[in-house]
């Protein structure tokens, strides 16, 4: 896939002038263009990494998937992402998630 | 001619041997047996492996093997007796250690802590456990043979369905995760960030890996061979066969039959034979000949009942003579 360099981080050196007005264009175009996009992209991406969490430590929740033991030689890895997992499952919803999806 | 030397001798390229069936009927025997056969008459490298510790290869051959790792007890013979118990909390600890080193953590989490540990009370998790050592053993390559006694639940082929449910599941995940990684590299290419490798899935494909090799071997009837050990009495009779029909489904094919405690039929002869045994002989007769109906060729080898209980090597010695060549006076039909 190509890469797009549409956007760039706040440390880089400051730019003035033209080029300046260039790169806040940039910005905006990213906004206008693929910003929506990379969220929709990373979104999914968030509810896939939900769902393969329930597919490999379901039993932490009580759902009888697998045997652990396989799903044991995963858990280090997925260690940082449990809590904001559990928070997500177990959290209650609102009219709002219509609106934010 | 019935006795397993025949079935080696048609199938040279078997390296892993299965002994099945209900508990207590001879599966523990009959793998120290033919062990013993292969290991001292043919000189092959055998390793005998068992995970069940109530029939024991520790009584079988007078020593206790039990979770103390691989041990030679006669010239190529090598035997191992899990201790499941003992491997989960190795393995639990394992994952432990991983987790801590990983994130630099003094201690864990408590409710990761509590997961790890409940781990232990899953009645999968002991066969997980025991799978997963049989697949390690046979992939180090290090034997010429590999007799399995399998522990007595189910009928020990679960062990393999499970490895085909296993397979599926770690399928089914590596693509989820394969997905998710494509969403992710297609919202850092958009972004220009860059893309983490993803550990999971080389650990998944790791575990696929070993799964799928070990059960194609499994599978393989000319470098496996299953063995349902029966006696010839009614219960087991119908346990075999729920055994036969689980092994199609199975798409595996059973290798044999081998029944096991019969009494020879010269006994009848005997005019001061106690009532009770000749109606006991009568019964096996029955039986015996039902079992050559339904089972017939898969018959593989008869082995009698002996006058003390088969322990230390000289009675292997002679189970395993009559293991692979079966005497005559047992054949009823």
């Amino acid at each position: 896939m190509v890469r797009i360099p549409l956007f760039r981080k706040k440390k880089e050196k400051k730019v003035e002038g033209r080029e300046g007005f260039s790169e806040a264009l940039k910005g905006v175009l990213y906004g206008f263009a693929v910003h929506g996009a990379a969220t929709a992209a990373l979104k999914t991406r968030m509810h896939m990494e939900h769902l393969f969490m329930l597919m490999t430590l379901g039993d932490m929740l009580g759902f009888p998937i697998i045997p652990p033991y396989y799903s044991l030689r995963i858990l280090p890895y997925v260690v940082p992402n449990i809590k904001a997992w559990k928070e997500r499952l177990f959290r209650e919803r609102d009219f709002t998630d219509l609106l934010s999806g | 001619m019935v006795g397993l030397a025949e079935f080696f001798e048609r199938k040279p390229n078997v390296e892993v041997v299965v002994f099945a069936g209900k508990g207590g009927l001879g599966k523990t025997t009959s793998s120290a047996a033919l062990s013993y056969y292969m290991a001292v008459k043919e000189g092959k490298k055998v390793l005998c492996f068992s995970t069940d510790p109530q029939a024991s290869l520790s009584d079988i051959f007078e020593r206790d093997l039990y979770g103390k790792g691989v041990v030679e007890v006669a010239p190529n013979l090598y035997v191992v007796e899990i201790d499941a118990d003992k491997k989960i909390a190795e393995y639990q600890q394992e994952i432990k250690q991983k987790i801590l080193d990983m994130y630099g953590l003094e201690e864990l989490p408590k409710e990761i802590e509590e997961y790890i540990d409940s781990t232990s009370a899953e009645p999968a998790m002991y066969e997980s456990a025991t799978y997963d050592a049989m697949a390690d053993l046979v992939a180090s390559g290090e034997y010429d043979l590999y007799v399995f006694d399998m522990p007595p639940f189910g009928h020990g082929v679960r062990m393999v369905a499970m490895a085909e449910i296993l397979s599926a599941w770690v399928d089914k995940i590596t693509e989820a995760r394969k997905e998710a990684a494509e969403y992710e590299a297609v919202a850092a290419t958009l972004k220009g960030g860059m893309q983490t490798e993803d550990m999971v899935l080389k650990e998944l494909e790791e575990i696929r890996r070993k799964m799928t090799t070990f059960t194609e071997l499994m599978t393989d009837s000319e470098r496996t061979a299953f063995f349902m050990v029966m006696v010839p009495e009614k219960m087991a009779i119908l346990d075999t066969e729920r055994a036969l029909e689980m092994f199609r489904e199975l798409n595996i094919e059973m290798s044999g039959v081998v029944v096991n405690q019969i009494y020879p039929r010269d006994l009848l002869n005997k005019p001061d034979l106690p009532d009770l045994l000749r109606k006991k002989i009568e019964m096996q007769e029955k039986h015996l000949i039902e079992i050559r109906e339904k089972f017939g060729d898969l018959v593989a080898a008869l082995i009698p009942m002996y006058d003390r209980e088969p322990k230390g090597l000289e009675m292997i010695a002679r189970v395993a003579e009559d293991l692979m060549h079966s005497r005559r006076d047992l054949l009823w039909w």
